[in-house]
């Protein structure tokens, strides 16, 4: 390998303006619905108004004859297998999905019939006109109601609404629970929220006769997950399906699966020959896109007199919707409960045992955090009611039970194995950088004049960017433990790097680019990434999960190298010098210690297309393709901490102060880190204080529009102050850690607790989130009540 | 088409005479009609802000007007603000201080802060993170998008 | 979420609007400010097949002194009362509220008069307009006529406004001299629909409150003056314990509704807290 010794990354690490930004600020960002085709048929959907029905008949003849109208479909009309999501978990039960509802209807906005027609405004006149039969069948909202035998099913071939079971245990947790001299518990309750990107879903598809290939553009985070599904769904081969994701405005999970829309879109299009697309309105999205968080946390701490955690159990009920979720599968979620719950602690006895069950409420996919929002939360407040038991300070406790440098690598009770993170750097930095000491000086001063000021604390773990021996689900239908780079340096000597990942977000034209600029030599401005696109590599899946940073970084990392070690060696020809004596710096190649260089550019033309000028057996494709692995991933870890006050009269809450120090590893860019905790907290905080996807007993949706589901508005998010502490990963290459999912990890939890301290006096213990002012009405009138 | 009526209006600077149904919202007509896609939908009622534009020089929601209203109006959007080889100081200062992610939100963003910046004080990051209460971000946290209206408010 | 078709009418006149209005009645909507009424046909829960959009009536969009007091143009938008100098002089609780009015693009749209016609329950300016004693001049094909604000707001989005009649101007009397306010709101986020309001409006005369009035909107179906605190609060000495029991009364009087955001009892213990907040800030003011 040529000396990178004496090259030091100057792109990694620094502040790099996004190259994104440009399109983005003016307006000539191309996303789903921007995308112009004349002619393209605008489908609307009726959706089903019942929970849970048999279709007894669908009349669609004077829809069909509304003018502006091309042609309506149910299940009935389509031959399209369902798609279903299948694991080797034991006790896991795959559900049908079917593009329109087939027979039965299982939650309300099922998408039931499709109207196309020459605009929306036509389509939804002709949705009036279709009439739907209904046989309501009893609603089932209630997860442990689902649970029990008697209930009803929501889908037979299950024969049960649990969809699937897992546990994990060490240790006999129940034992060492019985004998321990503190325990504390009870049951948490996280209520459902949806991701709500600001952009509804779409989708387009475009079908060329003459190839007999289909372009299908969507919101999506998965494209390679959608191209590989489509290819066996439409028997095509996956050169004649393109799945592309453009400028994607947001998805945060909510659009990294696929969706039934989708697949009818893609068939009708092939159907038919010509361009069918549909653009979601924000009704469909509060009805149709897949929600989280939503679990039932029966869990208990047991620790010895000096605060030494000596075991954890957990019984979790997690409410997952009415369908399995493609490629994810329901257990998704629920098992990361379960699996991440000890957190960065030592827990020498666990037991966590969880239920995904299945309800007549929208399916329940990846958002963001997935499960560790949950397990955190209920971890967290467990340790902060420990503390208050013993007397001890929160991060102080913490400090007790934290798992320690010299322990790494640590295996959790789950399985999980913490490879090395700075846990107690984290805690440490972010006491410091709030003034901790300080702050508790300050709350007792608030105390004595009645304020309700509280402080809460915490600190997670996470496993991110991981690779092929970390499975959401065994045996799932996907591979998400690799990332290919494709790099090339064309003809002109422009660098073109293509990736299975799919930005929607989070810069990575920019942050790829700017690792490919360090490992390469090129020039930032001289490099294209192409991502968001099937058609980009021979496969990919896409971007969720914390993963991009660390595969796609580690993949661009690995072809780097090899592609600028043939850029060396063709230059070692052409300038006359030993390789090693060749560098390659801003897209020029130099020999050290002397003037001589050349540019990309002149060794692509000498390369590409001076003839002759090196010999065949010299000259070398200056395209590499390397797939990485990180195998097991990384730990990611922080401390959050909050400040709040909540008013005494109103119980308004304003949140004062918000700190975040993160073990994030080799930061490429560190704005873009900003941002990504920055929106994370922020989602967090709405799924502390004012988020709930609401449906009553009968399965109807209450929260059906941006009135009712409240996410935060500016004056709602502090300022957060970030701290990274940058230490390398050991297990990944190029020592990054992902970092796009800790905000809403980590901010529920200092929320709940920061809610728990201010409300200490009054005696109010939080278990539930989100705490509206309701709630927290409530719980402090009886709070008083028992006090009085 | 029923009912259509000849508006007249002006966009950007540039005008366009052309047959609309009354109901035709005027988020469709820019975007679809003039295909000026800058301007984003994200609810259609009013609360998400995406489509936020100037109106007769004032910010308002495209989705709750309708294009038959813009006969004889002035309309601004994003794409009048600057392009990608000359962006606008506000412009500069979201992509100086990384007040977008995803980019949905932003032009509806922008131009909302530009009425806020003619219009009040923001001598305050309370002032400015209320003036920005009606613009739904789901990316950025907010906080650097107030640093960047925080610093063209300095500049005025 | 596109709406249903509808006829489009744009008249010239005050009365060319009110023509069409005696002619299309309960099929017609006005189209003012929009702000309420355009969610409601995307949604398509209100279906008009006219529509017949007074934005062109210019002569409706004004603010005038008449007396002490001003008269407003029904089509006068909130952002003009947010930064009018006449309504921060004559009222200057008016001024206050506005700013809480939803957002800029809003307020840059929205209307008194659609305001006053929409007649939402947590909407700010019909519990101002009964604050204020407004009166709501309105004019269809058979003339004038006026009506206090006082009964004109009779159940949520319902008011004494005939389909055949448009609002026009408002009218509110001149205020006591040296007439102290309070407005007090609670919303989950800054411009939301508020969970509660209070604004009061207090005056000194000899140390001890003058006249006193109380109103309240988001705890029923309609917003409230409190007549009854207002009586036991007028003639008094400004003390804690008589606000705090003008809190209490305020309590009892109010029969608020529960929804998915708020319970009854959380809305009118909200009431108690804003009511004391308020009366306290118009004291403050009027002494």
């Amino acid at each position: 390998m040529s000396g990178g010794a004496f090259l030091r990354p100057k792109h990694i690490g620094a502040r790099v303006k996004r190259v994104e930004d440009p399109r983005l600020l003016t307006g000539q960002g191309q996303f789903t619905d921007d995308r112009i085709v004349p002619g393209a048929l605008h489908v609307a959907f009726r959706r089903s108004d019942h929970a849970h029905a048999r279709i007894a008949g669908i009349g669609t003849a004077a829809a069909a004859s509304l003018p502006g109208v091309a042609a309506v479909y149910t299940a009935a009309d389509l031959e399209v297998a369902p798609v279903r999501a299948t694991s080797r978990m034991r006790n896991y039960h795959a559900t049908a999905i079917h593009p329109l509802a087939r027979d039965t209807v299982r939650y309300v906005g099922e998408p039931v019939v499709a109207v196309l027609a020459e605009n929306r405004y036509i389509a939804e006149d002709a949705l009036e006109l279709v009439e739907i039969a209904y046989e309501p069948l009893a609603p089932v909202t209630d997860p442990e109601g689902a649970a029990r035998g008697d209930a009803p099913l929501l889908h037979e071939e299950a024969g049960t609404n649990v969809l699937a079971q897992r546990e994990f245990s060490q240790g006999d947790a129940e034992v060492e629970m019985a004998a321990a001299p503190v325990r504390v518990g009870g049951r948490f309750r996280f209520y459902r929220k949806t991701p709500l990107a600001i952009e509804n879903r779409a989708c387009l598809a475009e079908w060329d006769r003459g190839r007999r290939s289909l372009t299908l553009t969507t919101t999506t985070q998965v494209p390679g997950i959608i191209r590989d599904l489509l290819a066996d769904l439409l028997d095509m081969p996956g050169h004649g399906i393109r799945v592309v994701a453009p400028d994607v405005g947001g998805g945060f999970g909510g659009k990294a699966s696929l969706y039934p829309e989708e697949v009818l879109i893609a068939v009708l299009a092939r159907k038919l020959g010509r361009a069918v697309r549909w653009t979601g309105d924000r009704l469909e999205d509060l009805t149709s896109t897949s929600q989280g968080f939503d679990e039932i946390v029966d869990a208990e701490l047991g620790l010895d007199a000096e605060g030494r955690i000596l075991a954890l159990t957990a019984e979790v009920v997690g409410d997952v919707g009415a369908y399995s979720i493609y490629p994810w599968t329901a257990a998704l979620e629920p098992v990361q409960v379960i699996s991440f719950l000890p957190g960065p602690y030592r827990v020498p006895a666990y037991r966590g045992h969880v239920r995904a069950v299945a309800t007549n409420k929208a399916p329940t996919g990846p958002y963001r955090g997935v499960g560790r929002p949950v397990s955190t939360f209920v971890m967290e407040r467990l340790v902060d009611m420990a503390a208050r038991r013993l007397g001890v300070d929160p991060a102080e406790l913490r400090r007790r039970n934290l798992v320690r440098e010299d322990e790494f690598p640590y295996r959790v009770a789950s399985g999980i194995v913490w490879d090395s993170s700075a846990f107690g750097e984290t805690l440490d930095s972010a006491c410091t950088a709030i003034g901790y000491d300080t702050l508790r000086e300050e709350q007792a001063k608030a105390r004595i004049a009645g304020r309700l000021y509280g402080i809460g604390i915490a600190t997670y773990a996470e496993l991110t960017g991981i690779g092929s021996r970390i499975s959401a689900a065994p045996g799932m239908p996907i591979n998400t433990g690799t990332e290919t780079a494709s790099i090339r340096l064309d003809s002109t000597g422009a660098v073109t790097a293509s990736f299975g990942v799919a930005s929607h977000g989070q810069g990575l034209e920019t942050t790829l680019a700017q690792v490919i600029a360090d490992e390469l030599g090129a020039r930032l401005d001289g490099i294209l990434i192409v991502q968001g696109d099937s058609a980009a590599v021979a496969h990919g899946t896409g971007t969720y999960a914390s993963r991009s940073a660390v595969l796609a970084g580690g993949a661009a990392t690995q072809a780097s190298r090899l592609l600028k070690e043939r850029i060396v060696r063709a230059a070692s020809y052409l300038l006359e010098a030993a390789v090693e004596d060749i560098d390659a710096a801003d897209g020029r190649v130099f020999v050290s210690g002397t003037d001589r260089s050349l540019s990309f550019r002149e060794v692509a033309k000498a390369v590409y297309s001076e003839m002759g000028r090196l010999p065949p057996e010299v000259r070398e494709e200056l395209e590499v393709a390397k797939i990485y692995d990180p195998v097991f991933g990384t730990t990611s870890s922080a401390t959050h901490i909050a400040v709040l006050e909540v008013d005494p009269k109103t119980y308004k809450v304003t949140i004062r102060r918000y700190v975040v120090a993160e073990d994030c590893g080799r930061v490429i860019n560190p704005m873009i880190v900003d941002g990504q905790v920055h929106g994370g907290v922020a989602q967090g905080i709405g799924a502390a204080l004012c988020e709930e996807v609401v449906y009553d007993d009968m399965g109807q949706l209450l929260t059906a529009s941006l009135a009712d589901y409240v996410i935060p508005a500016a004056g709602g998010v502090p300022s957060i102050e970030t701290i990274h502490l940058d230490t390398e990963s050991p297990s990944t290459l190029g020592g990054f850690r992902g970092m796009g999912e800790g905000g809403t990890i980590g901010a529920p939890a200092a929320i709940a607790n920061a809610l728990a301290d201010a409300l200490a006096p009054p005696g109010v213990e939080i278990f539930e989130l989100p705490m509206t002012p309701e709630r927290l009405f409530r719980a402090i009138e009886t709070a008083k009540a028992k006090g009085a | 088409m029923s009912n259509p009526r000849v508006i007249s209006t002006v966009v950007n600077g540039v005008q366009y005479e052309r047959p609309v149904e009354p109901r035709l919202l005027l988020s469709d007509f820019l975007r679809q009609t003039l295909g000026l896609t800058g301007t984003h939908v994200g609810c259609e009622h009013g609360v998400c802000g995406a489509c936020t534009v100037l109106i007769d020089g004032h910010s308002a929601r495209a989705c709750l007007f309708f294009a038959v209203q813009a006969d004889g109006s002035r309309i601004e959007t994003v794409e009048g603000l600057g392009d990608v080889d000359n962006l606008s100081p506000l412009q500069e200062a979201f992509r100086e201080h990384h007040a977008l992610q995803c980019g949905f939100c932003t032009p509806g963003m922008l131009m909302t802060c530009v009425d806020l910046l003619r219009k009040y004080p923001l001598a305050s990051d309370a002032e400015i993170r209320d003036g920005l209460s009606g613009n739904l971000c789901r990316c950025t946290g907010y906080d650097h998008i107030v640093r960047a209206v925080r610093a063209m408010a300095a500049k005025r | 979420m596109k709406p249903a078709a509808f006829e489009y009418l744009r008249p010239a006149s005050i009365a060319e609007a009110v023509a069409q209005l005696g002619e299309f009645g309960g099929d017609a909507k006005i189209l003012a400010g929009g702000q309420s009424l355009v969610p409601l046909l995307n949604f398509r829960i209100v279906r008009p097949s006219v529509l017949i959009d007074i934005n062109r009536l210019a002569e409706l969009d004004f603010v005038e002194e008449d007396g002490g007091g001003l008269r407003i143009g029904a089509l006068t938008r909130h952002y003009t009362l947010e930064t009018s100098p006449l309504v921060r002089e004559r009222f200057p609780v008016l001024s206050a509220a506005m700013a809480h009015v939803a957002h800029i693009a809003i307020r840059n749209r929205g209307t008194i008069g659609g305001s006053l016609s929409h007649a939402d329950p947590a909407a700010e300016l019909p519990m101002l307009a009964l604050l204020l004693d407004a009166e709501i001049r309105m004019l269809s094909a058979g003339g004038w006529r006026c009506h206090k604000a006082e009964g004109f707001f009779r159940g949520p989005l319902t008011t004494a406004l005939g389909e055949d009649e448009l609002v026009t101007e408002i009218f509110l009397p001149a205020l006591p001299p040296r007439a102290g306010w309070g407005f007090e709101e609670f919303a989950l986020r800054s411009g939301d629909f508020a969970f509660a309001a209070v604004v009061a409006i207090l005056t000194a005369a000899n140390g001890k409150i003058g006249e006193a009035r109380v109103a309240v909107m988001g705890v029923d179906e309609t917003p409230l003056r409190l007549r009854a605190v207002e009586q036991s609060l007028a003639g008094q000495r400004f003390t804690a314990k008589l606000v705090g029991a003008a809190a209490r009364q305020a309590h009892a009087n109010v029969q608020p509704f529960s929804d998915l955001r708020a319970s009854a009892d959380y809305r009118r213990h909200l009431v108690a807290v804003l009511t004391e907040r308020a009366l306290r800030a118009a004291w403050a003011r009027a002494a």
